[in-house]
């Protein structure tokens, strides 16, 4: 009985001890195979997502999570409406323009225009030596500009050095200053 | 949400919305100058303009030049209305990538006389800003200039020449219309002119020539 058993050990002993032939493409099969699989952590990840969004839930909202949550909203569709609009106008560099006009009999003259919300109240021009020069300086960026000198609070004229504005509608003179962009 | 939440919410959201939009539609404070029938006309005419993403402040002032100067409520209207139109077809005719100061511009150069043609050809002659060209072009032609005469002229330098350049050549223009000589003349001349001083700036900034 335990000679059996000897031999037994014996036999099974040979048989672990002979050598093993290995495929050699039994490597890149296996790779072939690891790679295939899908990767577990994002399969996860997706399914439980997937079947999350499948499923039916019940949310409880505060009344002050409601109202959050519709500001929110309301956030974003004005912020949409904002970006609907047209882009706004890049801040080029301004220059400074002189305005000139010879009126000795007047006591009170307004350069108004495109630049100042024709408001004849907001850039009035300063009298100058004996000549009765008037004069303001205005910063300007690139652009076309209507403008006129507005006398005495009654009587409206165009700057005599400027080409005249002939698309002006109103029947009051006025003249065009363009200021251009590069290359100027 | 629970359908109590709901019930709450939405006449919210909805208040909200409409609250947002009337912000967005809020009238420009300037036009507050302007009558009470005068002022939601102009308004809805800027509204529409910046919907259709037309620049709003030329139009603005425009309305505000009709105040100042006491013209009527319709004549304002019409004014803006017709400006809106104006800076609509400049648009068309030079593209989406205009700036508000070059379809102010071609607005003018249409009411002038030039043709839709002739501000895209304008566009695609010139790579710098368009607004000194443009507004070239308008005050030939308001000066009495053949439309056909001033575009020609104004293309070619626009292509070449500097916003300086236009500058003296309009300047030339006008000088001599003033001194008699006829609009067609005075802008072949001065064209000329123009051509060999933009000519000889470019063989100097050229090294190694002479």
């Amino acid at each position: 009985m335990f000679d059996q058993v000897e031999d037994a050990v014996e036999r099974l002993t040979r048989h672990l001890r002979r050598a093993v032939r290995i495929d050699p493409a039994l490597d890149d099969r296996v790779m072939r195979a690891i790679t295939a699989l899908p990767a577990p952590g994002r399969a996860t990840w997706l399914g439980e997502m997937w079947r999350w969004l499948r499923s039916p839930h019940q949310l409880t909202v505060t009344p002050l999570g409601g109202l959050a949550a519709a500001a929110a909203v309301a956030v974003v569709v004005v912020l949409i409406r904002m970006d609907s609009k047209p882009p706004a106008p890049h801040y080029e560099e301004s220059r400074a323009f002189q305005f000139v006009l010879v009126a000795p009999r007047a006591t009170r003259v307004s350069l108004v225009g495109d630049f100042n919300d024709w408001d004849a109240g907001r850039t009035p021009m300063r009298r100058t030596g004996t000549e009765a020069l008037w004069t303001a300086v205005v910063p300007l960026v690139p652009g076309r500009y209507h403008y006129a000198f507005f006398v005495d609070g009654s009587r409206w004229l165009a700057d005599p050095s400027a080409p005249v504005a002939r698309d002006e509608d109103y029947g009051a003179p006025s003249s065009v200053l363009t200021v251009g962009g590069g290359g100027s | 949400m629970t359908p109590a939440v709901s019930r709450s919410a939405l006449p919210l959201l909805a208040a909200m919305l409409v609250a947002g939009r009337a912000a967005g539609q809020q009238t420009d404070p300037r036009l507050e100058r302007l009558d009470a029938a005068t002022r939601p006309a102009v308004a809805a005419l800027v509204d529409s303009a910046g919907r259709a993403l037309l620049p709003t402040e030329p139009l603005v002032q425009r309305a505000l030049e009709g105040a100042t100067k006491r013209a009527s409520g319709e004549l304002i209207v019409a004014a803006v209305r017709r400006f809106a139109v104006e800076l609509g077809h400049a648009r068309d005719a030079l593209g989406s990538t205009a700036s508000p100061a070059e379809l102010s511009a071609g607005a003018a150069a249409l009411r002038a006389g030039a043709s839709p043609t002739v501000l895209a050809r304008l566009r695609q002659a010139r790579r710098e800003p368009l607004t000194m060209p443009l507004a070239v072009l308008a005050d030939l032609v308001a000066s009495g200039v053949p439309v056909d005469s001033a575009a020609a002229a104004v293309l070619a330098l626009a292509a070449r020449g500097r916003d300086a350049d236009l500058v003296e050549f309009r300047r030339a223009v006008e000088r001599d219309i003033a001194l008699g000589a006829p609009p067609a003349a005075a802008t072949a001349a001065a064209a000329t002119a123009a051509d060999m001083r933009v000519n000889a700036g470019a063989r100097q900034q050229r090294p190694g020539r002479p």
